[in-house]
């Protein structure tokens, strides 16, 4: 077990590196001039900035210090607005997005979950299709759609809720189910699947042979081992609910991360997009490798396995 | 009361599928003794893993129907097929209890196993977690798992294939049933474990006094541990009888062929194993008359029109075949079967 | 007892051979077709899919108008016998920028399947095929990118390419392939271990025969079902960055920045929001009706 959860750490490490160098390379080969949006400089000012911003430096130079600050948490501060580090914005910024986010993910697991226990408990009835609905809907409608739909029938024409902004709870409804509803479809869809799978399995049968009553046996036998894969896919229901944020702060105007983010990348400012990048970046590694090592946890065969896989 | 742990009285089951209703079992009746071993003897997709399903009403409900006008009598009085999910749930486990082929598969593996025994004992005897624990152990130890305290606490994929074996047999005869169900249960298994596991059964049915139903295509198990034989066939039982019936005096074709296609070590005689020719109906269209006449060697006319009544050789041995009418030619057995009676 | 006449009891002079399989057994892909044409889901995308490609072919010749002429006399037209869509801000019919969006969202979509799948199966089947060190290699560089957030890799790839259709063919190429090439790792790695391979090989059949006639079937069917499903992703993922501004470059039209332009005046002109929704949503409907539909069909595992 500690094997394994070291090999998933050294993992995530890896691939932050990666992630990092790989923005620090692109972000070098970016065209156009860094400081193009600002008004015309002289050359000597210009010299001056980019000696502040160690620009002058040769390349490895740049890369190493660029490492030792990001290992310090030190993100920089905005090209466009010198005044502001980047983890001011983080700091300003992040709180409300995780709650957004957290919102969603807590909606799109129990909703999503329960809807595709109950599907496959009545496969081929009513409730199966209703959750076969939804998932298709779900993947047919992203949020860069529904949001806008929402906002436009729910918030505008019917007026029963607002349809922007980010205030007191009512204001928090139309965002969270925009953001969490994509997910919440994945999720019924792959529990539905799982369900059907391991109703089918031999245990279920044992379990039934012992004379365990239904209820028993779906909550003990089959909803427990079915929820298994599900876990490994809460890491990528993380990253699409981060991502889909992007364009849901946007549509609801959310102070948040994504839509400063978005607001970031049609500015052309470099250190924000490059810090925030970083830190969406570490965050999803992270949430992936809790998800990986609690995958682990949960299932005894990985847990007392020797030395890991 | 009857001497009956089982009656099984023209069982019929169909699976409803997209190409039409299978009818996978075609009016089975045999009866079961108690502290009897019976084996249901066949090739695959004959039915019997369907009736020993049918018995303990585990065959999923639709596409799977037991045809109303069946009966299954456990132990005199209780019809298995009229009960609700809700009695039946009591019989299965405390009653009756079922060992199923593959134990790779057959465990939960998220479950500790001392759980997985304890479960039917905390439904069905009411014990209290602890009692159940102790009494997992207790079963442990009774089939043959060294260090049964340590074990207890451990999931399926900490034990080797056989273990898991008698693991599944302490679940299923943790509760003291009156009869043992055993789908299969040394197929998946090495040869060497394969006798372990009938010794194991062989000592706990002379201990616990259990009636078995043993479900399995491998005479050579057959011979081992039961009593009786049914062959089974397209879903209907051929021919039934004892051990000793059925081994040395067979009276069906198909029996012969069954009996012409494993090797035998009773036998001095040079030996051919030869398989029987062609594959089991269609079951969705069974034909009109004897299923077995296809491929039967000896087949007649009549064979193609009408299926054929049981008829009774001696008190516990019957047969359904033409060849058995006082009208239908005499027809030399096979050498290689039977032959003298050495047992 | 059965009463039955003497003369029946004639042994039947049997003909034909015993090892006749009695049902009708059909080739795995007429199977399949079989199975797919029965889902009604299946071809209700198939046929909404098809008039959809058929629109985005021949619908701006329907107009006499193009993507990208403005004109200031026919801003924001409601839908009219002239403008079907209506006009945007800039008096740009939208009846021909929705089509236009969609033969982008196609064009993309099936780019991206094809180079998905070329660089995916490459790398996989090397990976599969040499085994061991290479293999171990290959599979610690995959363990790696698949850890990467795909998105914010394809944002930052398209920050440096600018927007612009190829900018987004390549980035999504570049991240698209991996679960490609896992998938097809696993296949050939689990077909070769299978025992029906084993047979075939012991019965002489040549390594080329068994990859022909064994591993590619049994391997194409998930991957033809990978690949119904990456085209809908690569939809999605154009039209996403084209809504945040990183995708098609105007005055030239995707269904994601028509979105997001039509999410700006939803309160006045809800048609702009609405008409290149309803036609986004149906694009990615029928595609994963499809997809669903052939997984159906094809997975050998569901095969009555």
């Amino acid at each position: 077990m500690l094997r394994f959860i070291l090999r998933r750490l050294i993992y995530g490490i890896i691939t932050l590196w990666v992630l990092i160098t790989l923005t620090f390379i692109l972000m070098h080969n970016l065209p156009g001039d860094p400081f193009a949006n600002s008004q015309k400089l002289s050359p000597e000012a210009k010299a001056t900035l980019m000696k502040t911003y160690g620009l002058d430096q040769p390349i490895w130079v740049q890369y190493g210090s660029y490492l030792k600050k990001i290992a310090t948490f030190d993100f920089g501060v905005s090209f466009n607005y010198p005044t502001r580090s980047v983890n001011d914005v983080l700091k300003q910024t992040f709180p409300t997005s995780a709650e957004l986010g957290m919102y969603a993910i807590i909606i799109a697991v129990i909703i999503g979950l329960t809807l595709g226990i109950v599907a496959a408990l009545n496969h081929n009835k009513g409730w199966d299709y209703v959750a076969m609905l939804t998932a298709i809907i779900g993947v047919s409608a992203p949020a860069f759609v529904i949001g806008p739909l929402l906002s436009y029938f729910i918030g505008v024409k019917l007026g029963w809720l607002p349809p922007a902004l980010w205030k007191s709870p009512e204001y928090k409804i139309l965002p969270t189910i925009t953001l969490a509803f994509g997910t919440l479809a994945t999720m019924a869809r792959m529990m539905r699947t799982s369900m059907l799978d391991v109703v089918s399995q031999d245990y279920v049968k044992t379990a039934k042979s012992k004379g365990l009553s239904r209820f028993a046996v779906v909550v003990k036998h089959t909803i427990r081992n079915a929820m298994l894969p599900i876990i490994t896919i809460l890491g990528v229901a993380l990253v699409n609910i981060t991502t889909g944020a992007f364009v849901v702060e946007q549509i609801f105007a959310v102070p948040g991360m994504g839509k400063f983010f978005v607001q970031s990348i049609s500015t052309n400012d470099y250190t924000m997009i490059m810090g925030m990048t970083i830190f969406y970046a570490a965050l999803l590694i992270v949430a992936i490798m809790v998800t990986d090592v609690m995958y682990g946890v949960v299932d005894p065969r990985i847990r007392l396995a020797k030395g890991g896989k | 009361m009857s001497n009956n742990i089982l009656e099984v009285k023209d069982l019929k089951v169909s699976f409803h599928t997209y190409a039409g209703e299978v009818h996978a079992v075609r009016g089975v009746t045999f009866n079961l003794k108690k502290g009897e071993a019976l084996a249901i003897v066949g090739e695959s997709g004959c039915g019997k893993s369907v009736t020993s399903q049918a018995i303990m009403r585990l065959i999923a409900t639709p596409p799977g129907e037991i045809k109303s006008t069946s009966s299954i009598l456990f132990d005199g009085k209780t019809d298995i097929v009229k009960l609700s999910d809700k009695e039946m749930e009591n019989l299965r486990g405390s009653e009756m209890g079922m060992i199923f082929q593959d134990p790779m598969t057959s465990l939960n593996p998220t479950m500790k196993i001392g759980k997985q025994i304890a479960e039917g004992l905390i439904k069905h005897q009411g014990l209290s977690k602890q009692a159940a624990r102790e009494r997992a152990i207790e079963m442990l130890r009774l089939v043959g798992i060294p260090n049964p305290e340590g074990r207890v606490d451990q999931y399926p994929h900490q034990f080797s294939g056989g273990m898991r074996q008698r693991v599944m047999i302490a679940i299923a005869l943790a509760c003291n049933p009156k009869l043992l169900i055993a789908d299969e249960p040394t197929t998946a298994l090495d040869v060497t474990i394969q006798a372990q596991i009938l010794d194991l059964m062989r000592d706990l049915q002379e201990k616990t006094g259990a009636s078995i139903i043993l479900i399995t295509h491998d005479l050579g198990v057959v011979a081992d541990l039961a009593q009786r034989v049914v062959v089974m066939y397209a879903g209907k039982v051929v021919e039934q009888g004892s051990v000793d019936d059925i081994f040395y005096n067979p009276q069906h074709p198909y029996t012969w062929g069954l009996m012409r296609s494993v090797p035998r070590l009773d036998n001095d005689e040079k030996q051919e194993l030869i398989p029987i020719e062609g594959t089991p109906p269609d079951l969705i269209a069974p034909p009109k008359g004897c299923a077995f006449a296809a491929r039967c060697p000896y087949a007649m006319e009549v064979c193609l029109e009408a299926d054929p009544d049981i008829t009774k050789i001696n008190s516990g041995h019957s047969a359904s075949c033409w060849l058995l009418h006082p009208n239908a030619p005499k027809v030399e057995r096979p050498v290689e079967v039977g032959g003298h009676h050495n047992g | 007892m059965q009463t039955v006449t003497q003369d029946k009891f004639k042994p039947v002079v049997k003909t034909g051979n015993n090892e006749r399989v009695v049902r009708q057994s059909l080739s795995y892909w007429a199977d399949a077709w079989r199975r797919l044409k029965k889902n009604k889901l299946a071809m209700f995308g198939l046929i909404v899919l098809a008039a959809l490609t058929i629109l985005a072919l021949i619908g701006p010749f329907l107009q006499p108008y193009d993507y990208q002429t403005q004109d200031y006399a026919a801003r924001n037209f409601a839908p009219s016998g002239s403008h079907w869509f209506g006009t945007d801000d800039l008096g740009r019919d939208q009846w021909v920028r929705v089509w236009w969006g969609v033969r982008i969202s196609l064009f993309i979509g099936i780019i991206a399947a094809v180079l998905d799948f070329t660089i995916g199966v490459l790398y996989g089947g090397i990976s599969a095929y040499f085994g061991g060190r290479v293999d171990d290699i290959m599979q610690r560089i995959i363990e790696i990118i698949y850890g990467l957030p795909f998105m914010i890799i394809v944002i930052l790839l398209m920050m440096v390419m600018g927007p612009g259709i190829f900018s987004i063919i390549i980035a999504l190429a570049a991240t698209g392939w991996v679960g490609m090439a896992r998938l097809v790792r696993g296949q050939m790695l689990s077909l070769k271990e299978q025992e029906y391979v084993l047979a075939a090989r012991t019965l002489g059949a040549s390594s080329w025969r068994i990859i022909l006639r064994h591993l590619v079937p049994n391997a194409l069917g998930i991957i033809i079902i990978n690949v119904t499903f990456t085209v809908p992703g690569a939809i999605f993922a154009e039209s996403f960055l084209s809504f945040i501004g990183l995708g098609i470059k105007p005055p030239m039209a995707s269904l994601g920045s028509l979105v997001s332009d039509g999410v700006a005046v939803m309160r006045n002109f809800p048609w702009r929001l609405l008409c290149p929704s309803i036609v986004f949503s149906l694009i990615m409907l029928s595609f994963n009706l499809l997809g669903d539909g052939l997984r159906d069909a094809l997975d050998p595992r569901l095969r009555k």
